[in-house]
């Protein structure tokens, strides 16, 4: 067994795990406080992508500081959404809230095929060829300037849902929708501003991945899918759920298959655990999950 | 004797008119149809969305061309109207689309790029007897089931493989190599799986002197492809070998960058990602010594020098290749064979797209010809690699714009990039 490629592995699926934490934050918070899944999470995503690609293209800035435009720009995207699309289906059953939001998921997706065109894009920036070595261990450094950047603004949201009081505002239509609105909330103006919270997020984590992978209008879905098991995995509407199972998983399906080979060749099976499964990995992981705590790990009596 | 009303009669004719009309029965009838529907069958959005536009503009602009030139003669100077269709990468979403066109009147179907989808409108078409011309799908498969409706204009896997231990071969004898020690990565699809394994096959096949470390898949449209390369890494090949597609391309040059994996040669055994303009745009002199074994556009040809300046004029920043140039290829042959048939009936196309002997100077390769299974037993490849961030052929020798270059002189983090 080659160690030093399975902590290889780790480490890349780690620093990889504090991006996927930011998105699956974002998807957890709005169902947390609206009980509603986003399904145009990814797509939101891409367009995050976009944004920072287009003001390095027109401006030369760095993806790892117009990140913040995107999070603006997501932030009011999601406001507006939130507002003529999400708040009317509030009250619709369950299986009725999908349908607009895979919708406009596809909506997001051929707009910016519309806008950006077809082709996947590479762009150059700053860090984008960058990496250390430590002993045999490569750091990737994008991953580490967007794990760390993504892991400050996922404090700061934190910080902000507990401290402010519109933070607090928020807190309390989640936990009383008819409650908040009785002691004069308007419950309404803080679904749509924790809406665009949550899309910021996703925003956010789209503008820190441009330096690190290709961005073409329809990678959005497979972000959605996974953000969708690390909120199941991490406990629906926690959001401290939702980083651990961040980087669970981004670790999880890093790892994952070379592991599981050494172990197949470990009991004497001439096997391979192919790198396409990978998703099986994590897939297996949330059915374990599931089965042993079905409110996720740290899901509490609501979830 | 019964008395027709005339709401009767109203009904009923408006009845067979609507069934007329939705079988599009009047076009077979009329000896001189002022217009022929054929269908553009491609992957216009989902996962390979920019090939797939890319695609279907060649198949656009052929029919356009051909129009402007007057249609096709034997038939009165019918034009050729283009349905279009989008399979989203999906095989479910590829029958439907063909099934629609196919009730909208198309007498021959013309796609797709990606193998998987092409096998399911192969069926299709088979149950509902109409022609399909493959314009870009490779995997050998689709023309070994016996299909009596499907042609292909495009190399299969075998040959892909055949031509690509040729090239190897002359390379190590130049190069005084005796053996190569490689990593063959491919894309989880079906073209990416029977290409990788077509190869494997080959090699295994005639004892090649290739010894292949390690076999890795991943899915189509993967974003992220560092535990791949890391595995690479580990395994310190000379060459890598990889089949892919233009996301993960990008991806791999990075990830080997960043990891610092020292190769002699990225070389592929056929696959699109390599030689797109916006491979070369984003990666810059990481791009260079890249090599591809792809049915390439013939340099020295007229037809592609005419047909690529159009296609760059309407196409800002693009040209024609592999999928472009096979995509306006596929049109042409349908519209020779429906010159020769004179007719729009199925079985008389078919009939001419079997006796097809069709000279061209677009593509590498000689007349388009089909053999018993429908293969275009002329379809052929090119060695190209990139060289100062542009493409160029450099084998077979009679086609050769450059030398090629191997081992790469620099590696990729050694290129002041």
């Amino acid at each position: 067994m080659n160690l030093n490629l399975i902590l290889q592995l780790a480490l890349s699926g780690f620093l990889m795990g504090g991006v996927y934490s930011l998105i699956a934050l974002g998807l957890s918070l709005i169902f947390g406080v609206m009980r509603v899944i986003n399904f145009a999470h990814g797509e939101m995503m891409v367009w995050g992508m976009y944004v920072a690609y287009t003001l390095l293209l027109w401006t030369g800035l760095d993806p790892f500081f117009s990140f913040s435009v995107s999070a603006v720009t997501l932030f009011i995207l999601g406001y507006l959404l939130q507002r003529t699309v999400v708040n009317q289906i509030l009250d619709f059953p369950e299986a009725m809230q999908v349908l607009p939001l895979v919708g406009m998921a596809m909506v997001f997706e051929n707009s910016a095929r519309l806008v950006w065109g077809p082709d996947y894009i590479s762009p150059q920036s700053r860090f984008a060829l960058s990496s250390h070595s430590i002993g045999f261990l490569t750091i990737d450094t994008p991953r580490l300037i967007a794990f760390s950047l993504a892991v400050i603004f996922t404090i700061l949201v934190l910080l902000f849902l507990k401290k402010t009081d519109l933070g607090k505002s928020i807190r309390a239509a989640a936990d009383n929708r008819l409650g908040a609105s009785l002691v004069g909330t308007d419950v309404n103006k803080i679904y749509a501003i924790c809406f665009g919270i949550g899309t910021a997020c996703v925003g956010t984590a789209g503008g820190l991945l441009v330096p690190i992978m290709p961005l073409s209008p329809h990678i959005g879905a497979p972000f959605t899918l996974i953000s969708f098991i690390i909120v199941i995995l991490g406990g629906m509407g926690s959001l401290t759920g939702a980083m651990v199972g961040g980087l669970i998983i981004g670790v999880a399906e890093s790892v994952g298959p070379t592991l599981l080979t050494n172990l197949f060749q470990g009991i004497g099976l001439e096997l391979e655990f192919p790198q396409t499964m990978k998703q099986v990995v994590s897939f297996f992981i949330l059915i374990v999950i599931m089965i042993l705590r079905p409110q996720g790990l740290f899901g509490g009596k609501r979830g | 004797m019964r008395k027709v009303s005339r709401r009767t009669f109203l009904k009923y004719s408006a009845a067979v008119g609507a069934t007329t009309a939705i079988s599009g029965f009047p076009a077979v009838l009329r000896a001189q149809p002022p217009e022929i529907k054929i269908a553009s069958i491609q992957p216009v959005t989902g996962v390979i969305s920019d090939i797939g536009i890319a695609m279907r503009r060649g198949n656009q602009m052929a029919v356009d061309d051909i129009n402007a030139r007057g249609g096709i003669k034997s038939m009165g100077g019918a034009k050729l109207k283009l349905l279009l269709a989008d399979t989203e990468a999906k095989e479910e979403v590829a029958r439907t689309e063909a099934e629609r066109v196919i009730k909208e009147g198309a007498v021959c179907l013309v796609g797709p790029f990606l193998s998987g989808n092409a096998m399911t409108i192969a069926t299709l078409c088979e149950q509902r007897g109409v022609p399909f011309v493959i314009d870009v799908a490779a995997a050998d498969d689709i023309t070994r089931k016996g299909f009596k409706y499907t042609v292909r204009v495009f190399p299969t896997t075998s040959k892909f493989a055949e031509s690509m231990l040729f090239f190897m071969d002359k390379i190590m004898k130049e190069k005084k190599i005796s053996k190569i020690r490689g990593v063959l990565t491919n894309t989880g699809d079906l073209f990416g799986r029977v290409q990788g394994a077509t190869f494997k096959k080959a090699i295994a096949e005639k004892k090649f002197p290739i010894e292949l470390l390690a076999h890795i898949e991943y899915p189509l449209g993967i974003q992220d492809l560092s535990a791949e390369v890391s595995k690479i890494k580990a395994l310190k090949p000379d060459v890598l070998f990889p089949v892919a597609r233009p996301g993960d391309a990008k991806l791999m040059i990075r990830e080997l960058y960043k990891q610092r994996v020292e190769l002699q040669g990225i070389i592929s055994p056929g696959s699109p990602g390599w030689y797109e303009p916006e491979f070369i745009r984003d990666m810059k002199a990481l791009a260079d010594y890249v090599m591809d074994n792809v049915p390439w556009y013939n340099p020295l040809g007229k037809m592609y020098k005419e047909v690529n300046a159009a296609f760059s004029k309407k196409y800002p920043g693009k040209y024609i290749d592999t999928n472009s140039g096979y995509a306006y290829l596929g049109v042409l042959v349908i519209a020779d064979a429906l010159e020769r048939a004179k007719s729009t009936k199925a079985d008389d196309i078919m009939a001419a797209l079997k006796k097809t002997y069709f000279k061209q100077d677009l593509m590498v390769g000689l007349a388009v010809t089909f053999d018993q299974r429908g293969d275009n037993i002329n379809a052929d490849t090119a060695m190209i690699q990139i060289i100062g961030q542009s493409i160029k052929v450099v084998l077979p020798e009679k086609a050769a714009e450059a030398k090629y270059v191997f081992p790469m002189p620099k590696q990729l983090w050694e290129r002041g990039v």
